[in-house]
């Protein structure tokens, strides 16, 4: 029998699951995270989760890591004393920025400053032109003396070189890096090119130095968990979890930890393609809500959808532009500023406004009775009758109701001239538009229609809201997970080993022969499968996926088309018709006489599945108290309150059936099934519910 | 119908903005014009039967959002509510009646549900092209500015009026990609409709009555409160801008009287046979842009926030230019309105004015890639904003207007231009207790082969941004071809090997300079964007 094991970090808590392949077992631990150190909580931890599943750590096979470190350091600027080479002319990138306001009528915008300031800036003596030629010649003499004065005068310990067009020739930042590894072993060293070789500089440099500032944290980071793991007799392999869904190992983390910005919120997406998979659901949306943000994700044919662009550290009220770009390549993740500390107040219109200001886990929700009198989304929850005074956390925390009516009384329903309860529900409702919208817009852009799909629901907060999310936009089936308390720790057990890079290069359609398509992504697929074979993985079992961003000429946005498994000539005969197929999916037309430009060159490898379609259960055993009690809970079709059952989701049989009104508690989050609302538990454990779907006028 | 309660008026407004969001996303992503996709030179609003605003898309062109409502009137007077049937589609581009100038398109749809008339989606984008002898600062009318559509209908009962369709096609360059971003706009308000009904079928809504009421009355009282803070007077300002050759002088009155405002622009100059003409609805709509800005920033707009502004100017006045001037770069002029109204106002709320920014220059050019591939596209660079109490200008931001930084590396790849270099411009925001923003230095050399065309619409090479309550001005604009100083407003012909220098301007500075925090002093030595010898002068520093 062997076992792996899945570690997420979250701001709160460390989340652990742990597998019995084969068998399916799953076998779930939650405990405190330790922010000093993190990889505290990590090697305290595995022993507890052990010895709940009865089992020895020499058996365990691989340990999958995901953590929120890189994104906590960037945002609270906790990373190494970095400089930055760059093309002489363009030290200012990173000031001049994308000459652009975020926000049309707030004069007081702020925005991030560089994390390389100005003064550890320094220009270097070359130029690549565009298309890869070189314009001016490196000067390497004067390279190694800058580098000497940065080491020494300013005590850099990290460098990013940034070099203008080396998306197209990084031949002048790797003989920079070759003779700064020698005269300076001891200095991290990023080059644009090699972090992600996408064109646009200020994004690429940015992107540059997130991974300079994080790598030599990181590293040490890394270095405490290997040893600490060894200590307790671990003899499998460690992997790091990616935010585009796959893993790496040690040594390409420290290499790219960059990479490693949302590897939690990508492995709970992970978790609803598979159970996608699974309930023969082959489009599906992820929904996660926690205490600060909530997060979501379009699933098409099975595939969490991708981009190659995210924002981290927003610095103005969680606004998109707010914050610095990365470049690499992510789960297309729709983030939202709500939470269950979202706090709500009356804004200048007189309307309710939620967020994006958050109580945070301190002082928290009024309800929580730590100092909190701001109302938050957690306490209209618990005035809604969702969330039970006696049953947050499994009963470990106590809830304070008349405090928490008394403040929205006072806050929120007196000056609005309503009641407690409409004033909770306005709280409830306008974080309900929000998400929907979220998803709308989002679904919107990439052509995705989710009326119809399904949607997944997890976090603390996302049950509570997800049946009538799902009413808003029209998609009829919410799949409330087994393990949902956990589930980027689970998502982490099922993912692949896998690497994913990229190269634009503009070639026009009408220009491009076979001989050429092949000579173009035959050095990407080596590149993504070396960094699998070291791992034991067979050629046979490395999956190849290679995309193509493809644009009519003159349009500023790509298509991606993913290609199927033809090559040369028949891939090149097919490369219209497959981009036409695409765009019309995504703009409902396509053009026949325009001329088609690929921008994107894009490949990745993975590895086998380690679970493949397999599925797990957890290891719980159904109790006769499934339904325990009554309670009164808000519902508008109900015209306020009505008693509805009260369920405990570990103790509901397999084939359990009831209609909503009805409450589904479990220890981190309650499942809200609404007026009408279908239920059903699986065979797996996964509380399905169908919503009810309304008629549009004419 | 009664009224909504609060509570549910305030998630029904959310949902309104969210389905204008949703259409304009939709249009987008699928528009050619490098206008809306790199600047989002586009709007959408929703009106109710009655063609009173309610809503618009969070991210579109705040003067749009001004022109919309009166291009609505407008089009209502030609077409009444009551002869409309569904799959109506009515269009216009009149400088006049839609955004002032002639590649702006204005796309309105009628909305019914179960046969009731309930409401108007309207859309604007930036065409691609619009024919004519295209956007140029020597156009010397609006007849050279290309083909004008008078409010007509493009669709009658969701049938195409395809005289409308011909008349267009064979008047512009390129007519599919045209074509392509008029459907967008025209499945954009299609989309919109189905969404509205969506929306009020969930809601259980049979019309937006009670709704659109709701959300005029609580706009209107929130930006009447904050007029009514404003002390009561009429408050003045006077700005020279170069037009053709020498100034013409803005000049403006604003009258704050309880909870309302009256903006007169009387004693600006007359319009200049030059296309930088202001028609009146684009001065209206930058000029609710800057109260909006000064007063509530944070709500969605609608028609509650027009209700209390009046704005008015003199016929023929440059900022209420009539038939036949040209109109193209009204932008040049148009910006000027929202510094020259900070400036009335800035005795009497000082604590949220911002001094005058550095703008921002857009430029247009024609020519080949090395590749000999046709290329017409623009070029962008921001200058310094303007300080404010407690905030110093951002470096290179634009501003009244938005656009997004052209990335040199996708700029070399598809002109063969190439930017020699781009820095930051020490010393150019003014000084002040909080500094201006600085500007930059830009230069391009045409590497192309071919020769390149360019059409400058610049601005701030004469008069500076001036800083507010003792802040310095900010430092002016330049543009140099070859290294020899050129008219900022005109068209170029860039030769092979040719080079273009562009310095932007700095944005103007806030307080006294002898007041600034002597941290800030030093830090901003240490980062270059002051140098020790203008921190001696300006700040009284000694290195």
């Amino acid at each position: 029998m062997s076992f792996r094991i899945g570690i997420d970090i979250g701001g709160t808590f460390t989340d652990f699951a742990l597998l019995e392949v084969g068998s399916g077992r799953l076998v779930i631990h939650k405990q405190l995270t330790t922010p000093a150190d993190p990889s505290e909580a990590v090697l305290s931890g595995v022993p507890a989760l052990l010895a709940k599943a009865g089992s020895d750590i020499g058996v365990v096979e691989a340990v999958v890591h995901g953590t929120t470190l890189i994104t906590n350091a960037l945002i609270e600027r906790k990373g190494a004393v970095t400089g930055m080479l760059c093309t002489a002319g363009f030290m200012d990138v990173l000031d001049i920025g994308m000459e652009r306001r975020y926000d049309m009528y707030d004069l007081r915008i702020t925005y991030p400053d560089p994390l390389v300031p100005r003064q550890l800036r320094r220009e270097v003596d070359e130029r690549m032109l565009a298309g890869g030629r070189v314009g001016t010649a490196l000067d390497l003499e004067s390279v190694a003396a800058t580098v000497e004065k940065l080491v020494e005068d300013d005590g850099v310990e990290a460098l990013a070189v940034c070099l203008l067009n080396a998306y197209a020739n990084p031949a002048h930042e790797l003989a920079i890096a070759d003779i700064v590894r020698k005269r300076f072993p001891a200095l991290y060293i990023s080059t644009s090119a090699d972090v992600f070789p996408f064109i646009r500089e200020y994004e690429r440099w940015t992107t540059t130095t997130m991974n300079a500032f994080t790598q030599p944290m990181f590293d040490r980071y890394l270095d405490r968990l290997e040893g600490g793991l060894e200590a307790l007799g671990f003899k499998g392999s460690l992997y790091i979890m990616t935010s585009s869904g796959g893993t790496v190992t040690p040594q390409t983390a420290r290499r790219y930890p960059v990479r490693m910005l949302e590897s939690g919120p990508a492995a709970g997406v992970l978790v609803s393609a598979h159970l996608g998979a699974l309930l023969a659901q082959p489009n599906m949306l992820a929904y996660d809500m926690g205490g600060t943000t909530a997060k979501g994700a379009l699933i098409r044919h099975g595939a969490p959808l991708k981009r190659y662009e995210m924002e981290v550290a927003r610095t103005h009220d969680f606004k998109m532009g707010s914050g610095l770009p990365a470049k690499i390549p992510v789960i297309d993740l729709i983030e939202i500023g709500a939470g269950g500390g979202s706090i709500a107040d009356v804004d200048i219109r007189g309307m309710i406004r939620v967020g994006p200001r958050s109580a945070g886990a301190d002082p928290g929700p009024i309800c929580y009775g730590q100092g909190g009198e701001q109302p938050t989304l957690t306490d209209a929850n618990l005035l809604l009758g969702y969330l039970s005074a006696d049953f947050f956390l499994g009963g470990d925390m106590a809830l304070d109701t008349d405090h928490t009516k008394d403040v929205v009384g006072r806050v929120l329903a007196g000056p609005l001239d309503v009641s407690e309860a409409r004033a909770a529900w306005g709280i409830h409702e306008t974080v309900n538009e929000d998400i929907a919208r979220a998803f709308r817009n989002h679904a919107s852009e990439r052509g995705f229609d989710y009326r119809g799909c399904a949607m997944v629901a997890f976090g603390g907060s996302g049950p509570v809201h997800a049946a009538r999310v799902a009413r808003k936009l029209r998609v009829p089936t919410v799949v409330f997970p087994v393990g949902a308390g956990v589930a980027s720790a689970v998502g982490l057990l099922i993912s692949p080993l896998a690497f994913e890079t990229a190269r634009s290069e503009r070639v026009a359609l009408e220009d491009l022969t076979a001989e050429d398509l092949a000579a173009r992504f035959a050095p990407l697929v080596e590149e993504v499968s070396d960094y699998l074979r070291p791992e034991g993985i067979a050629e046979d079992e490395i999956r190849v996926s290679r995309w193509l961003d493809m644009r009519y000429r003159g349009q500023g946005y790509e298509i991606e088309v993913s290609l199927p498994d033809l090559h040369g000539s028949e891939l090149l005969a097919a490369l219209p018709s497959l981009f036409a197929e695409a765009y019309e999916a995504v703009f409902g037309r396509s053009f026949d006489q325009e001329p088609i430009e690929i921008i994107n060159w894009k490949v990745e490898a993975a590895g086998p599945r380690p679970i493949g379609d397999g599925h797990y259960r957890l290891d719980v055993a159904p109790g006769p108290q499934a339904l325990k009690g009554t309670r009164l809970a808000y519902f508008p079709e109900g015209d306020g309150f009505v008693s509805c059952p009260v369920y405990d989701r570990y103790t509901l049989a397999v084939g359990a059936r009831f209609t909503g009104p009805a409450l589904v508690e479990e220890r981190e989050s309650t499942c809200v099934i609404g007026v009408g609302d279908r239920a059903v538990i699986d065979d797996l454990g996964n509380l399905i519910v169908q919503t009810v779907q309304q008629e549009a006028l004419s | 119908m009664k009224d909504i309660d609060p509570v549910n008026l305030g998630i029904m407004w959310d949902r309104l903005t969210a389905i204008t969001d949703e259409i304009l996303l939709s249009i987008v992503r699928t528009s050619f014009s490098v206008g809306v996709r790199e600047a989002w030179d586009l709007a959408c609003v929703l009106f109710d039967r009655e063609g009173r605003s309610i809503a618009q898309a969070t991210l579109s062109m705040p003067a749009f959002i001004g022109t919309a409502p009166f291009t609505m009137q407008h089009m209502l007077r030609r077409f009444p509510a009551e002869t409309l049937a569904p799959g109506d589609v009515v269009v216009t581009n009149d400088p006049w009646l839609g955004t002032g100038h002639t590649p702006d398109i204005c796309v309105m749809r009628p909305v019914f549900a179960d046969g009731e008339l309930i409401g108007f989606v309207m859309t604007i984008s930036h065409l691609p092209d619009i024919g004519g002898a295209g956007l140029s600062p020597q156009a010397t009318s609006i007849y050279v500015e290309g083909l004008i559509l008078p409010i007509c209908k493009l669709y009658q009962a969701g049938e195409p009026n395809q005289d409308i369709h011909d008349l267009l096609r064979v008047n512009v360059r390129t007519p599919d990609q045209v074509f392509g971003d008029l459907m967008a706009n025209v499945n954009g308000t299609a989309v919109g409709g189905r969404l509205l009904r969506e929306f009020m079928a969930e809601y259980g809504l049979t019309d937006l009555r009670a709704l659109a009421d709701g959300v005029i009355r609580q706009s209107e009282r929130a930006i009447r409160e904050r007029i009514a803070a404003i002390p009561d007077g009429v408050y003045r300002n006077e700005v020279d801008v170069e037009a053709v050759e020498g100034a013409v002088s803005l000049a403006v009155a604003i009258t704050v009287d309880g909870d309302e405002v009256a903006i007169d622009f009387a004693g600006s100059g007359p319009s200049v046979p030059m296309a930088i003409n202001v028609p009146l609805c684009y001065t209206r709509a930058f000029s609710t842009y800057a109260i909006k800005c000064l007063t509530t920033p944070s709500i969605p707009n609608n028609q509650g926030a027009v209700n209390p502004l009046r704005v008015t100017a003199p016929e023929g006045c440059i900022l209420n230019a009539q038939r036949p001037s040209p109109t193209g770069g009204r932008h040049t002029i148009g910006w000027f309105i929202v510094p020259l109204i900070m400036g009335a106002l800035a005795a009497a709320i000082p604590d949220r004015v911002q001094a005058e920014p550095g703008m921002a220059s857009l430029f247009l050019l024609q020519g080949k890639r090395p590749d000999g591939r046709d290329v017409a596209t623009q070029y962008f660079l921001a200058g310094g904003l303007g300080a404010m109490a407690g905030l110093d200008g951002r470096q290179t931001t634009p501003s009244p207007t938005n656009n997004a930084v052209v990335p040199s590396e996708v700029w070399e790849s598809e002109t063969g231009i190439t930017v020699v270099r781009r820095r930051l411009l020490p010393d150019t925001g003014g000084p002040g207790e909080f500094r201006g923003g600085v500007g930059q230095e830009a230069v391009l050399r045409n590497d192309s082969g071919y020769p390149y065309t360019v059409s400058l619409f610049g601005m701030r090479t004469v008069y500076p941004a001036r800083g507010y309550h003792g802040g310095g001005d900010g430092q002016r604009r330049r543009f140099a071809i070859n290294g020899e100083q050129v008219a900022p407003k005109g068209r170029y012909v860039l030769r092979p090997g040719d080079t273009l220098t562009v310095h932007e301007a700095g944005g103007g500075g806030f307080g006294d300079p002898k007041a600034r925090d002597r941290a800030r002093v030093a830090q901003d030595v240490a980062a270059g964007f002051v140098t020790a010898d203008a921190a001696a002068r300006d700040y009284g520093e000694t290195p």
